[in-house]
């Protein structure tokens, strides 16, 4: 299993985010995590990344937690509508700092950079890019050490119809496991095979992606 | 070694905006000709090295906070949490672009100090070293306290409702040091100056145990 949840409860002060949720994710599989605003997907998506530590429960990605065990983290790439990437420096300078961070090929800078189309413009700061830039930007930043598990959340956020395209063919394409929060429901069912429907901090479908929008529906109503 | 690229990023970020340098020398700048026409010029050889000690401390209680603020408000801090990266590794990195910060205000507005007040010091090397060994104990603690307090909406009130009560050995063991060297009564400087090493090690320590919960959403 590449990613497995047990019993995750997250609380905020007196609000229960999470109510000790469980999933499981095989190696290459291909996972959305789907709900209405509020019912969990982030902080979901967030503890698996190793970004928001759980209140209780088990974690672990890769066989391994990845709040005790950093190095596991080398084995995801997450691709969220925070770009994490750092204004003042270039494209090129901010996946050599990430490439550095995940002691990643730096060699593969240029190549992804003219993958994602911003090599003509590697030199200039992100500040000046505009939002899909930035998020392709991002994508490439995700990809930097090869991750064999792709996490992403709303990571169509910004991008214009080619870049959905262009992200949604590098899903299709990629030879490892996804787990993505999206409210596209038609994106969902083409890129994964499995569907996972939260509501209020709980997991209230488990199944395939087929038909989801009615499966949607008929869980929510 | 990653506890550089982080620091090394850092002032590659600072060269380019200059927010928290031109912030800091600004602030040390005013506070420093403010107290030269305030204050009565025979005053000046008392007052001058607790004066520039306080500029010093409050010029960095401006700045060094700043480091983990910054990524929180540019939302790469979660960037920072996905890296495979040991928690403490980060706040060595911070650490380190404080510790420039500090040697770069240190290394302008000391010059500015003594050619305002002008103040007879018997041991020039003494009283320099005095001085940045209280700044890099202010440093370290600083930063160490500045990620503590990231997820309050209060920080800035915090910040130095925390950090002085903590900082007051070294606030206290650097005046001393700084005393006896203008003085050139060095010979018990060792003692203040162990004070300040020993605390900045033990504030490590405790960093060590704190950081990682903190670090962490």
């Amino acid at each position: 299993m590449d990613i497995v949840l047990r019993n995750v409860v997250k609380k905020f002060g007196r609000f229960v985010a999470l109510h000790g949720i469980s999933f499981e994710v095989r190696k290459k599989e291909k996972v959305a995590l789907l709900g209405p605003n509020g019912a969990g997907k982030t902080t979901t998506v967030r503890i698996i990344s190793g970004i928001t530590k759980p209140t209780s429960g088990e974690v672990k990605v890769a066989g391994k937690d990845p709040f005790k065990d950093y190095e596991v983290k080398k084995m995801f790439g997450v691709v969220s509508h925070h770009t994490f990437l750092y204004e003042e420096l270039t494209a090129y300078e901010n996946l050599e700092f990430y490439a550095k961070l995940y002691e990643a090929d730096e060699s593969r800078i240029p190549e992804l950079l003219k993958e994602f189309g911003l090599y003509e413009r590697r030199h200039e700061l992100v500040r000046n890019f505009s939002r899909g830039m930035k998020q392709r930007l991002a994508i490439a930043r995700a990809l930097i050490h090869s991750p064999k598990i792709l996490i992403l959340d709303e990571a169509t956020t910004g991008l214009d119809v080619f870049g959905k395209k262009e992200l949604f063919t590098i899903l299709e394409n990629f030879d490892g496991t996804i787990l993505l929060t999206t409210h596209d429901l038609e994106e969902a069912e083409k890129t994964c095979e499995r569907a996972l429907i939260m509501s209020s901090g709980r997991i209230v479908f488990d199944g395939s992606s087929e038909d989801i929008e009615s499966v949607y529906k008929e869980v929510l109503s | 070694m990653k506890v550089v690229e982080i620091a090394k990023k850092d002032i590659k970020v600072e060269l380019r905006t200059k927010n928290s340098i031109y912030f800091m020398l600004l602030f040390a700048l005013i506070s420093s000709a403010m107290f030269s026409v305030s204050i009565p010029v025979e005053a000046y050889d008392v007052v001058a090295s607790p004066l520039l000690w306080i500029v010093l401390l409050f010029v960095g209680m401006l700045g060094y906070s700043r480091a983990f603020l910054r990524e929180l408000e540019a939302g790469t801090l979660d960037g920072l949490r996905i890296s495979p990266i040991n928690p403490i590794s980060v706040l060595f990195g911070k650490t380190l672009y404080n510790l420039f910060l500090m040697l770069l205000v240190e290394a302008m507005i000391v010059p500015i100090f003594f050619v305002l007040f002008q103040p007879k010091i018997e041991n020039t090397p003494l009283f320099l070293l005095s001085l940045t060994a209280g700044n890099v104990a202010f440093v370290i603690v600083s930063s160490s306290l500045s990620v503590l307090i990231l997820k309050s909406k209060t920080r800035e009130l915090l910040m130095p409702i925390l950090l002085f009560p903590v900082v007051f050995p070294v606030i206290s063991s650097t005046l001393a040091a700084l005393n006896m060297a203008k003085m050139g009564t060095v010979d018990d400087i060792l003692s203040p100056l162990a004070l300040i090493l020993s605390f900045s090690v033990a504030m490590v320590g405790v960093a060590f145990l704190t950081f990682e919960h903190a670090f962490f959403d």
